[in-house]
C-alpha cells in the first residue's frame, strides 16, 4: 500500500476537522485496509477514529434505541437488548463474516464500507466506480450481482446490518463542521445514477455517530442466506420488522442499495400475517427483479427469504 | 471388526504432535518468517490479463523510486493473468511496492481463451480411440445404456504460507529459506541456479505452511530470489501474495467427462465410452484423469484432449486427476443404478473387486445408516436428506530415503531427516516411527527435519513420504537399540541378545535398568545410526484403499446443503502416529468437500482476469461448513508396512456428496461446485419433467 499520514482523533470535533476530501475516514479498518492493500484507494491520510470509545455504546431509551456508531457487531451480538428486543437486527449483526471481523466491524463502518464487488476491488478493471466508463458486471461474471436498479453499475451493497435499520426506521444522526443532523435510513443510501462515487449521501467531513430506532418492533427476524456458512457474503439478505402495526421488508445484496421492498409492504399493510399473505407479500417483492445473465437465482433466493423471514418473525415454522 | 479397536492400531496411539506448542504459539519458524539484516525484496512484474501485449511502456518512473535496485521488463507479452513479464529488485518492501505500482504499461488485450466449454475439440471430431469398436459391440443391444456428461471446476491450491523463499548468496556458498515440499530439489535447483557445489548450498524449511503438490523445487520465486542474492550479495526475499498464489502457482484443471456406459440388468457394467477434456495452461499437459477408475467398465475405449487456456498451467495437487475424475465416476454409477433400480452400494459391490473395500462398505454402511436411505429424492419437506458413498484407493510408489538415529548419554534421541514437514505431521510421524523400535518413553525424542545438511529423503508427492521414510527410521531405531543394549550388555557381562527393552526400561528379564542410567553406559559420547535399508521393515504394498459415506440435507427451496456427516474409512497398512494419519484423512475430506460445494477459479470471460484471485471471493470450506467427519484407520490383518495416506482421502469425498445430494432431491447435479444456483436449476428441471 501507498504511504500515508495516521491521524489519531482524540474528539470528535477534531475527527469533523480533519476528514476533508483530502482524507478517509477509518473506525474498524476492515474495509478500509482491503482496499488500501489492493490500492483501489491510495489516501495521503488516513482519520482514525478508532478511539472515539464514547461512541461505543447500546442503549434503550423512549422506547427507542440508540447504538453509537463505533460500537461493534460485536457489541450487538452480545447485547440481551437487541437479541430480545430488535432480533432482526441482532440476526443480522450476530451471524456477519466471523468472530474477529465482528470484534472489529463498527455500525458506522459496516454502513459506510464500499461494495465488495469483484470488478471494483480489482485494479484491472477501470470500472464506473474508478472513474471508468464500464460495468463489467453487465456481461461478466454476475452471479453475486444486483437482481434490481439497473442503474449502469451492478454492485450490491454489502451491509449486513443496513435493511434491519431499514424495516425498523432507523435514523442516523450526522456530524459535520455545520453541525449535527439526521438522515432517515431510507434516504441515507444513494443509487449509482445519483452519484456513481459513493453510495450514500455522506460528503466527506460527514461523520455517522448514531444509529437511532424509534420503537421496538413487535415482531422482527431476519433470513441471510448464503453459500457458505462461515465468512460469506450473503446471496440474499432480508430483514422484516413490524412498526406500530405496519409490516418493513428490508432487502440486502439485491441491488446497489438496501432497500425497502414496498410492493410487499403494500400487500402486508397492518395485517397479520398468513400463510397466503405472506406468499402474496414475496411474490410481489420479486417482481419486479431484473436479473442478470448469471443471477437468476437470486430471485428465487429472495422469494423464499421474504416469505422465512415473514414466518420466523411471527413464530411460524421455517425449514431449517 | 471393532471400529473402536482399530483406531487405535497406530504404533504411537496418544502422543500429541512434536511441534505442536512451536505451532500453536508461533515459536515456529516457517520460510515466510525469515527476515534478514540487509534483505533485498524481489517480486514478479505481471501481465493482469488472459492475453495481452504491452503496446507501450516505461520502467523510468520505478527505476527512480529510491531504493530500487533493478527493474527488468524484458516480456512485453503476458499469456494469463499473473504472467511474468519481468520482476524488480529493491531494498525494502515499500520500495518494492512504490516501483510495482509506478511501472506504466499500456496492454494491448487480446482474446484469450477462458472456458473449456467453448475452447474443446467436439465430441463428434474426436478421433475414435483403441477399443472403440469393441467397446460399441459391448454395449451394443444392452438393456441400459447411459449417456452422460460431467463437469469440475479449476481448483487453486491456497497453501496459507505462500511460495518463495529467501536466499542469502555469499561467495561460493548460500542459505536459503524456501517454502517448499521438497528440501532436496530445491537444494540442486539453487545449486544450478548460483552454480555452487551441492556441499556449498543449504536448504531449510523447518515449518512449511501447506504445498499440496504445487511447491517442488524453487520454483521462479526461489530462483529469482537466489540471482538477485548472488548478484547484489545481500540476502533477498522472494514470496508471492495473495494474487499470485492464484494465479500463477498451479492448480488442479478443470474437466468435462463424457461417459456412456452400458450394463445388462443384473448390472454388471459391459462396456463404456469415455472422453475427457482437462482446461491446461497456455502450454503443455496435465489435464488428464482418472476416469474409468476403480470400477470394472468392462470393454472401455477412452479418449483425451487436454484444451489450452489463458491461465496459469497446472501442477499436481493432492492425487492429481483424481478428485474430479470420481466425482464422474461416482455420480455415474448411482445414475446407473437408479436406472437399474439397485441400491447404488449394491451396483457397486459388483462393479469393485476390491475385498478390503467390500468389507469396508459393509462397516460404512452401518455407520451412516445406509439401511435407511430413501430412494432418490422420495424424502419428505423441503429440506432433503440425503446419503451418498464414493471409493478410493492408491498406487503406493516408490523413493529413497536415508533417516539417522542418534541416542546421547543423558537419555535423549534424535531422529534426523531431511525430508520436509508440510503441515503433515511428518515431524512426529518419523519420530514415532523410530521410538517404536527404540521402546524408551516418548519425552526423549525429538526430531529434526526440512533441512538439506539432514539425511535425504523424498519431497512430499505421490503420498510416499512416510512409506518410503518410516521403514528406514524403524530400521535405523532397531540398530541404535542394539547398539545400546550391546552397551548395557558389556556392563552386565551378558550377551546383548538377551535383553530387551520394556516400558521404556532395559531389562534382562530378571534385573532392570531405567532409560537415563542405560544411556549413560553408551561408550564414545552417543550412539549414531544412518539407515538407508528398510531392514525387516519393507514396505510392501496395500492399496491404501478406502470408502467414504456422506450424510447431508439439501433445501430444495434455496439449493444450499448443509453436510452432516462424513465417515471415511481409509486403509493406510501400518499406521505410525493416529493422529497425524487421522487429520490426514479428515483434512483430505475438507478439502474434498471444499472442492464438491464452493471453490471456484472464476476467469472474467473477457479479458480473462481472474475475478476471485484471493480468499474472499475464491470459497474455501469454513470451520461452519465442515460436519462431523469421522476418519477411520483401517488395518488388514497382517499389514506390517507404512502406506500412503496423504491423497487418497480427498479423492472419493466429491464423488459421495454428488450422491448425496442426487440421493436428497432425486436429480443428479452434474456439474461441480455444486453451488445453491446449479441445485435450484436441477430441481427446476426435475419439476419441468414432472
Amino acid at each position: 500500500m501507498k504511504t500515508f499520514d495516521y491521524l489519531k482523533a482524540k474528539t470528535l470535533d477534531a475527527a469533523v476537522r480533519e476528514y476533508t476530501d483530502k482524507t478517509v475516514l477509518k473506525a474498524g479498518g476492515i474495509d478500509l485496509l482491503d482496499r488500501l492493500k489492493e490500492r483501489i484507494h491510495e489516501p495521503d491520510t488516513l482519520v482514525s477514529i478508532e478511539g472515539l470509545k464514547d461512541l461505543a455504546y447500546i442503549k434503550e431509551e423512549a422506547g427507542g434505541l440508540k447504538i453509537g456508531a463505533m460500537s461493534t457487531l460485536a457489541d450487538i451480538a452480545r447485547s440481551d437488548l437487541i437479541r430480545t428486543k430488535y432480533q432482526g437486527l441482532w440476526t443480522s449483526a450476530a451471524h456477519a463474516a466471523t468472530p474477529q471481523v465482528r470484534e472489529r466491524a463498527t455500525v458506522g463502518g459496516n454502513l459506510c464500507q464500499r461494495p465488495r464487488c469483484w470488478y471494483f476491488r480489482n485494479q484491472a478493471f477501470h470500472c464506473k466506480k474508478k472513474g471508468g466508463e464500464h460495468c463489467f458486471a453487465a456481461d461478466g461474471e454476475n452471479q453475486y450481482h444486483a437482481i434490481f436498479g439497473d442503474a449502469g453499475c451492478h454492485i450490491v451493497h454489502p451491509s449486513n446490518i443496513a435493511p434491519a435499520l431499514l424495516a425498523l426506521d432507523a435514523v442516523f444522526v450526522v456530524k459535520s463542521k455545520a453541525g449535527e443532523r439526521t438522515i432517515k435510513s431510507t434516504e441515507f443510501f444513494t443509487m449509482p445514477d445519483v452519484d456513481i462515487d459513493r453510495e450514500n449521501v455522506l460528503k466527506p467531513g460527514d461523520i455517522v455517530t448514531e444509529i437511532q430506532i424509534p420503537a421496538s418492533p413487535t415482531q422482527s427476524a431476519t433470513i441471510e442466506l448464503r453459500e457458505k456458512q462461515s465468512f460469506d457474503w450473503p446471496l440474499v439478505l432480508v430483514s422484516v420488522a413490524r412498526v406500530s402495526g405496519a409490516w418493513h421488508v428490508g432487502m440486502g445484496a439485491v441491488a446497489p442499495v438496501p432497500m425497502r421492498s414496498a410492493e410487499a409492504e403494500a400487500i402486508l399493510k397492518n395485517q397479520d400475517l398468513t400463510a397466503d399473505l405472506i406468499t402474496a407479500a414475496a411474490a410481489a417483492a420479486v417482481k419486479p427483479a431484473e436479473p442478470m445473465s448469471q443471477n437468476k437465482h437470486k430471485v428465487t433466493l429472495l422469494r423464499v427469504a421474504i416469505e422465512r423471514a415473514l414466518k420466523l418473525s411471527v413464530g411460524m415454522e421455517v425449514p431449517q | 471388526m471393532s471400529i473402536e479397536k482399530d483406531n487405535r492400531v497406530a504404533l504411537e496411539n496418544d502422543g500429541m504432535r512434536l511441534d505442536i506448542v512451536a505451532k500453536v504459539t508461533g515459536a515456529a519458524k516457517y520460510s515466510t518468517d525469515q527476515y534478514l539484516p540487509n534483505l533485498l525484496w524481489a517480486a514478479f512484474i505481471r501481465c493482469p490479463y488472459g492475453e495481452a501485449t504491452a503496446s507501450k511502456s516505461s520502467k523510468e518512473k520505478a527505476e527512480k523510486v529510491k531504493g530500487v535496485l533493478e527493474v527488468n521488463m524484458g516480456n512485453p507479452r503476458g499469456r494469463y493473468d499473473g504472467d511474468r513479464v519481468g520482476y524488480i529488485c529493491a531494498e525494502s518492501r515499500h520500495a518494492l511496492e512504490e516501483a510495482m505500482a509506478a511501472i506504466e504499461i499500456e496492454w494491448q488485450v487480446g482474446k484469450p481463451k477462458t472456458r473449456l466449454s467453448r475452447e474443446k475439440t467436439p465430441l463428434e471430431k474426436i478421433d475414435a480411440p483403441q477399443r472403440a469398436n469393441e467397446a460399441a459391440q459391448a454395449m451394443e443391444n444392452a438393456p441400459v445404456v447411459i449417456e452422460r456428461t460431467y463437469d469440475t471446476q479449476v481448483q487453486t491450491h491456497c497453501s496459507l504460507e505462500p511460495h518463495g523463499g529467501t536466499v542469502d548468496a555469499k561467495g561460493d556458498s548460500a542459505i536459503a529459506w524456501v517454502s517448499t515440499q521438497g528440501t532436496f530439489s530445491v537444494r540442486d535447483d539453487l545449486v544450478r541456479t548460483l552454480q555452487m557445489r551441492p556441499t556449498n548450498v543449504e536448504v531449510h524449511c523447518e515449518y512449511v505452511g501447506g504445498g499440496f503438490g504445487s511447491k517442488f523445487g524453487a520454483g521462479p520465486e526461489g530462483d529469482l530470489a537466489a540471482r538477485m542474492s548472488k548478484k547484489y550479495g545481500r540476502p533477498c526475499r522472494c514470496f508471492c501474495s495473495r494474487y499470485e498464489e492464484q494465479t500463477d502457482t498451479g492448480m488442479r484443471p478443470g474437466s468435462m467427462q463424457y461417459m456412456k456406459v452400458a450394463a445388462d440388468k443384473s448390472g454388471k457394467i459391459l462396456g463404456a465410452r469415455i472422453h475427457t477434456w482437462g482446461s491446461v495452461g497456455t502450454n503443455g499437459g496435465g489435464g488428464g484423469m482418472s476416469n474409468p477408475s476403480r470400477y470394472n467398465f468392462g470393454v472401455v475405449a477412452k479418449s483425451h484432449q487436454d484444451v489450452n487456456l489463458n491461465s496459469g498451467g497446472p501442477r499436481a495437487m493432492r492425487a492429481p486427476g483424481h478428485p474430479q475424475g470420481m466425482f464422474a465416476v461416482e455420480l455415474m454409477i448411482d445414475e446407473l443404478a437408479a436406472e437399474l433400480g439397485m441400491d447404488p452400494m449394491a451396483l457397486r459391490l459388483k462393479a469393485d473387486g476390491n475385498r478390503t473395500r467390500s468389507e469396508m462398505m459393509q462397516i460404512g454402511a452401518d455407520m451412516i445408516g445406509w439401511k435407511d436411505r430413501l430412494p432418490n429424492g422420495s424424502a419428505k419437506g423441503v429440506i432433503k436428506r440425503g446419503l451418498g458413498m464414493g471409493v478410493t484407493d492408491w498406487g503406493n510408489g516408490g523413493g529413497r530415503a536415508t533417516v539417522g538415529v542418534n541416542i546421547h548419554r543423558d537419555g535423549t534421541v534424535e531422529v534426523l531427516s531431511g525430508s520436509q514437514d508440510i503441515g503433515t505431521g511428518f515431524r512426529t510421524m518419523v519420530a514415532s516411527a523410530a521410538r517404536s523400535q527404540i521402546g524408551c518413553d516418548r519425552k526423549y525424542v525429538t526430531a529434526k527435519v526440512g533441512d538439506s545438511r539432514l539425511p535425504p529423503g523424498p519431497g512430499s508427492g505421490g503420498s510416499v513420504t512416510s512409506r518410503m521414510v518410516a521403514p528406514k527410521a524403524m530400521n535405523a531405531g532397531l540398530l541404535a537399540k542394539q547398539e545400546l543394549l550391546k552397551a548395557v550388555a558389556a556392563e552386565w557381562k551378558t550377551d546383548a541378545a538377551k535383553l530387551s527393552i520394556k516400558d521404556g526400561a532395559i531389562t534382562d528379564g530378571q534385573q532392570t535398568l531405567d532409560w537415563e542410567k542405560a544411556c549413560k553406559l553408551i561408550p564414545n559420547g552417543q550412539i549414531s545410526i544412518t539407515s538407508s535399508d528398510d531392514g525387516p521393515f519393507a514396505p510392501r504394498g496395500t492399496g491404501s484403499e478406502g470408502v467414504q459415506f456422506v450424510d447431508l440435507t439439501v433445501d430444495t427451496e434455496t439449493g444450499i446443503v448443509r453436510v452432516k456427516k462424513i465417515i471415511a474409512l481409509q486403509n493406510v497398512g501400518q499406521a505410525v502416529f493416529r493422529s497425524g494419519v487421522e487429520n490426514q484423512i479428515t483434512g483430505g475430506v475438507i478439502q474434498g468437500l471444499s472442492f464438491a460445494l464452493f471453490e471456484n477459479r472464476i476467469l472474467n470471460r473477457e479479458n480473462g482476469t481472474m475475478v476471485n484471485p484471493n480468499m474472499e471471493f475464491y470459497k474455501i470450506a469454513g470451520s461452519m461448513d465442515i460436519p462431523e467427519i469421522i476418519p477411520i484407520i483401517w488395518k488388514n490383518e497382517g499389514d506390517v508396512s507404512v502406506n500412503s495416506v496423504g491423497e487418497p482421502p480427498g479423492i472419493a469425498t466429491p464423488g459421495a456428496i454428488g450422491c448425496a445430494i442426487y440421493n436428497a432431491i432425486g436429480v443428479p447435479v452434474r456439474s461441480m461446485p455444486m453451488t445453491p444456483d446449479k441445485i435450484l436449476a436441477a430441481l427446476a428441471t426435475k419439476e419441468t419433467i414432472g
